[in-house]
């Protein structure tokens, strides 16, 4: 049974809505989970959005400034397609700036590890993972680009999927790049997101890029580990992924260690391409349309926009410079076109590897680190920690990382990768290992 | 004719003030010059794809590919626009932006 049918099949007593809507409120000071969060709600199964997801009249920011006081007119189609399966908006989940993080840091309020607060919640969808392991009842509607779910599902301690890109609608989301971007989910078990994910997928009018394939769920027997991906992580954390692989031996998969020397080159190729389309994807914001005003309309338009583009954080600023010179006529065979083959290759390579068998891999390459260690990472070593997330993300599979394993008190999370629309595979597969695993959380706020 | 835009692995200063003003950003000297300094650091590690061979592949704008379909070319009318005209400052049913 999944959580929500047994959530539904219960009385829900006089003021649990509001008693739980305060109790988050609370530690969400110490957390910063939420960038607002729905006092109003009074039915349903609560369900929290991404704040780069639109929800109808609800101030939608995706963590920065220059969208402050932004209020859409309309909701994104998943969010409709929630609320008319009965879910109930909790709230709008904090993020890094757009999407441009690894670990929830960048973002005016740092999001902390429910488990330990010292320690960063990972990022993107930092909110969604840190909701998702305070609260007993709830499913996290999240979006990745390059690793924005799976990040922080591993250093939370929740899972994590996303789905085959197209797959669910991103009508009503905030564009990071549109040609690696996707809605997935965030719960604490594979069977509440396959609920929630059959509630929103299906084609949609508002999204062309959106396909009605139906998804498969074809069992492999076989799992692939790539060596170079192994060789980029932590002691600590290959230990016990070997022992994860140990666990999976005697369940009878068979483990394959597979070469593929250029894997880590996924990294520079995401990059390029994810910074050439943030940076015309951000174009738009220029102080006047979107919430944020600079309320100085006497100033000629190239002072106006330049001085309203002060707000945005660093690390986006950093990524307009950097896309809009890859985009370059003089450099763009150099970056761009190169990165575009480089995916195709990724693409092959991986799928021929995923016609018989699934990939796993540690979904971090690292240990949960402490939100001063990460604040101290160089931007090229942060992007390095994406070396896991990046291949399935950059080629569009489906995937999910669920935790495995504790360590000093932290989770850990492995990441398991299938083709194309085989995405009820990995669900299936981390259902298998939920019979046999208990997952731990500190907070169980909103338990009947 | 082929403009000139690294000298060596660095960024020119030129080029970087020309990126500058095509993006409309303006960086303080300090924060310009960490900023400069981190973007020379991300194209050096950008260049190690150079070493990939697959000029012979096509390029993939989509993961997947995406059937072509097309929409009915027909109005349909958005039933919220004072939601969208809420956003902005608006004089008399019109969006308020600066002097062009």
């Amino acid at each position: 049974m999944t959580s929500i049918d047994e959530f539904r099949s219960k009385a829900i007593p006089d003021g649990y809505y509001s008693d739980l809507t305060a109790e988050l409120e609370k530690l969400n000071g110490q957390l910063n989970a939420f960038n607002g969060i729905n006092r109003l709600l009074d039915s349903g199964y609560p369900f929290s959005v991404k704040d780069n997801i639109c929800v109808k009249g609800v101030e939608t920011t995706a963590s920065s400034k220059i969208l402050s006081g932004y209020v859409p007119p309309f909701s994104a189609t998943v969010v409709d397609r929630m609320v008319e399966g009965g879910f109930g908006f909790l709230g709008k989940t904090n993020m890094d700036e757009f999407g441009f993080g690894t670990f929830g840091i960048n973002s005016e309020r740092i999001a902390r590890n429910p488990f330990n607060s010292e320690y960063v919640a990972g990022g993107s969808s930092s909110g969604a993972a840190i909701a998702t392991s305070l609260l007993r009842y709830h499913v996290a509607v999240s979006e990745s680009t390059g690793g924005s779910i799976s990040a922080p599902a591993a250093f939370c301690g929740v899972v994590g999927f996303t789905p085959t890109y197209g797959l669910l609608s991103r009508y009503g989301l905030i564009d990071y790049a549109n040609s690696l971007d996707k809605i997935g989910i965030m719960a604490r078990s594979a069977s509440d997101i396959r609920y929630a994910f059959d509630v929103m997928r299906g084609q949609d009018d508002y999204d062309t890029t959106c396909v009605s394939t139906t998804p498969t769920s074809e069992r492999k027997s076989r799992i692939v580990v790539i060596t170079q991906l192994l060789d980029g992580c932590d002691k600590a954390v290959v230990s016990s992924f070997e022992k994860l692989l140990d666990r999976l031996r005697n369940s009878g998969y068979r483990i394959d260690y597979v070469d593929v020397d250029f894997i880590t080159s996924a990294i520079q190729a995401y990059y390029i391409i994810s910074m050439a389309e943030s940076s015309t994807n951000l174009a738009k914001f220029t102080g006047f349309k979107y919430g944020y005003k600079l309320d100085r309309f006497i100033e000629p338009y190239n002072e106006f926009f330049t001085e309203a583009r002060d707000v945005f954080g660093p690390e986006a600023k950093r990524r307009i410079i950097l896309g809009t010179l890859v985009r370059s006529a003089s450099v763009r065979n150099r970056y761009y076109s190169k990165a575009l083959k480089v995916r195709t290759m990724l693409i092959n390579k991986l799928k021929g590897l995923l016609k018989e068998a699934f990939i796993l891999s540690p979904t971090m390459p690292i240990l949960t680190p402490k939100v001063s260690e990460a604040k101290e990472l160089s931007p090229v070593h942060a992007y390095a920690m994406d070396a896991m997330t990046i291949p399935p993300n950059i080629c569009g599979f489906p995937h999910i990382s669920f935790p495995y394993d504790y360590v000093g008190g932290m989770p850990l999370g492995a990441q398991i990768i299938s083709d194309h629309f085989n995405d009820y595979a990995v669900m299936d597969f981390v259902s298998e290992w939920e019979k046999g695993f208990d997952y731990r959380f500190k907070y169980n706020l909103g338990a009947l | 004719m082929q403009i000139e835009t690294f000298r060596g692995d660095l960024l020119l200063d030129e080029e970087f003030d020309r990126l500058l003003h095509i993006c409309r950003l303006r960086l303080g000297s300090e924060e310009r010059s960490k900023i400069k300094a981190q973007v020379d650091e991300v194209i050096e590690y950008f260049d190690a794809i150079d070493a990939i061979k697959c000029d012979d592949l096509e390029e993939s704008y989509h993961p997947i590919k995406i059937p072509e379909r097309l929409r009915e070319d027909a109005v349909k009318e958005f039933e919220n626009v004072n939601g969208i005209l809420k956003n902005a400052r608006i004089y008399r049913f019109y969006v308020v932006g600066p002097k062009i």
